[in-house]
């Protein structure tokens, strides 16, 4: 059972999994760090950048890499209007937010079933060769999936470590009034955080969409593993959000490799109840107060 | 959170006695309609809506109660399907009566709470949100993956009645009158108490609450396990009513539901679960054919309640009437 090619799978499909869980989970621990929401729509704004995928990949026939990119800005665009119209009202308001973003979760699936319909589609896959490394051969399109993620992240990673408005959005995390008084414009950088979140989000919603299927309800799976993750890595922590996307992705894919993919979702569920219990503020957060 | 709370409390301990009675001369009212309507209006299909929304009642109102003491869960449809699973198992499998699968219900539900609840509610705000929200999850989980006790995805099927003959809409409509007259009642009674303000006190300030000498986590437990008790009973009506449950009915959006009826009719009064219980069952059977449209509106409804008035349908009806009287 242990054999070469099974590992590599494991190894494969954990680093995909780990990606995609990564960039979902960055998106939300932004948006719950910066703003205090917890964004009950997230799922659902994954869910849209699948469409946008849909479309601007499996419908015009850009190349890829444009496609999955555009799909990421096209989302994040539009979502400043619902940031305007929405999230704007929920700032700094923990309690209020999860169900009134909740009732946006709603109102986003519903007029997609509208619009689009119920029915489950797929995207064609990027590429459809093997990548054979001594043995084992691998899907190209996975590693692909790794490549754009990574890219992505360490994007991510450079902006907010490297630029000006990344200092300021780390500061606004850290201590909204404190970084107020030091002369950030704090509205400017809620919209930035919100655009970058919603980026990443749309980019992994439509990467989840392509390996698994796109309806307008896909969105409850990336949500829970939003949750999961960054309940993990403790909410608001941004290297917490990655250490536990890693975690989960890895565990996820050994565990429902070997073990069922029933067993995998009671262990991950049952580690992060415990860990909610004796440790709510995750593993890199730091406790309330 | 903030309570909008709608008498001073000094004004609210002089006039307990007068206001209990008025209470319960609303509720003996509202009672008494309720069981003369079937007379008036003798057609198969609002008696069936009615069941359902008397039986959505109790839900809404037992999840009231966990609310209140500043709590939101969302898994008390999981809740509600361990007591229809309980009862209707007792039931088939054991041969009880289905009264005595009822209590059997109630009481595997109400353990489960008393199991998980200490360790959960010791988790306050968004993190009791989480945990509740897989938790959830995971009771689906079990009714789905163990088969050989639950069925499975295929659920249990021929449930009899709660009694020989009680199939017709009339008498499913006078069991649900019934019980949730009687859980309303309950909770009412249970709100209006020194315990209903030790609730409120937990939710608004808990250690301060701590040091007026309430044990806050036995309180919490309390309540946690008489609400999701009552959700469970709910499941077992439900079962006897539809002959046959699945682990669709008690997921995510159900529990959801049993949250927007609450959030929509008011948290922090307990006329807003009724209200709210009736909206959100007689609405999508009075709007059938635009079900999209009707779940977007939902959706908008929730967003414009949480941002401009988090009192809900009761808070603005008090708002408007303070409005006039100005």
């Amino acid at each position: 059972m242990f054999s070469a090619p099974v590992l590599t799978q494991v190894l494969i499909n954990g680093l995909s999994l780990s990606a995609i869980y990564v960039l979902i989970a960055l998106g939300f621990t932004l948006l719950f760090g910066i703003m205090k929401v917890v964004n009950f729509a997230h799922g659902s704004l994954a869910m849209l950048g699948g469409y946008a995928l849909h479309y601007y990949f499996g419908e015009f026939k850009l190349p890829y890499v444009v496609a999955i990119l555009l799909a990421g800005l096209t989302v994040a665009s539009a979502s400043m209007v619902l940031e305007w119209l929405v999230f704007r009202r929920f700032y700094q308001k923990m309690f209020q937010s999860m169900i009134g973003l909740l009732g946006l979760d709603i109102a986003i699936v519903y007029t997609c079933v509208l619009v689009f319909d119920v029915y489950e589609r797929s995207i064609p896959a990027a590429l459809d060769s093997m990548v054979a490394i001594g043995s084992v051969s691998i899907p190209a399109d996975k590693l692909m999936i790794i490549g754009i993620a990574v890219v992505v992240l360490l994007a991510f990673w450079g902006f907010m470590s490297l630029t000006r408005y990344g200092l300021a959005v780390r500061a606004a995390s850290e201590d909204i009034e404190i970084a107020e008084a030091q002369g950030v414009n704090t509205r400017r950088i809620y919209q930035l955080a919100f655009f970058l979140a919603i980026f990443m989000t749309a980019i992994a919603g439509a990467i989840y969409a392509q390996t698994y299927a796109l309806s307008p309800f896909m969105g409850e799976r990336p949500l829970m593993v939003a949750f999961i993750v960054v309940i993990l890595g403790g909410m608001g922590s941004i290297p917490g959000a990655a250490l536990g996307g890693v975690l989960f992705g890895f565990g996820e894919s050994f565990l429902s490799t070997f073990y069922g993919s029933a067993a995998s979702t009671f262990v991950s569920f049952g580690v992060v109840i415990a860990l909610l219990v004796v440790r709510p503020w995750g593993l890199l957060g730091k406790p309330e107060r | 959170m903030s309570n909008t709370s709608l008498n001073p409390p000094v004004a609210r301990q002089t006039a307990a006695a007068p206001r209990g009675m008025k209470v319960l001369a609303i509720g003996v009212l509202v009672t008494v309609i309720l069981a003369v309507l079937p007379h008036v209006a003798d057609n198969a299909f609002i008696l069936a809506i009615g069941a359902l929304i008397l039986l959505n009642m109790i839900g809404a109102l037992s999840l009231h109660l966990i609310i209140r003491t500043g709590h939101i869960s969302f898994s008390h449809a999981g809740f509600m399907g361990v007591g229809a699973y309980a009862c209707a198992l007792s039931v088939l499998k054991l041969g009880v009566s289905p009264f005595v699968g009822l209590a059997i219900g109630a009481a595997a539900s109400g353990l489960l709470a008393l199991v998980v609840g200490p360790i959960v509610l010791r988790l306050t705000g968004k993190y009791f949100v989480l945990v509740t929200f897989l938790l959830g999850e995971i009771i689906r989980l079990v009714l789905v993956e163990w088969e050989s006790v639950t069925g499975g995805s295929n659920g249990l099927s021929s449930i009899p009645d709660l009694h020989a003959g009680w199939n017709s809409p009339l008498a499913q409509y006078y069991i649900a009158l019934v019980a949730a007259v009687l859980v309303a009642a309950l909770c009412i009674r249970l709100l209006m108490s020194e315990t209903g303000r030790a609730m409120d006190a937990v939710r608004e300030a808990q250690r301060v609450t701590e040091c007026a000498g309430v044990p806050v986590i036995r309180l919490k437990v309390g309540i946690f396990v008489l609400g999701c008790a009552l959700v469970g009973l709910q499941g077992g009506l439900l079962a006897f009513f539809m002959h046959y449950i699945d682990p669709t009915t008690f997921g995510m959006t159900d529990s959801l539901n049993l949250v927007v009826m609450n959030v929509l009719g008011g948290m922090y009064n307990v006329v807003g679960p009724i209200v709210g219980a009736v909206f959100l069952v007689a609405l999508p059977e009075l709007l059938r054919g635009y079900v999209e449209i009707q779940r977007i509106l939902f959706g908008v409804a929730l967003i414009v309640v949480m941002a401009s008035f988090s009192s809900g349908l009761v808070g603005l009806a008090t708002m408007l009437r303070r409005k006039v009287h100005q």
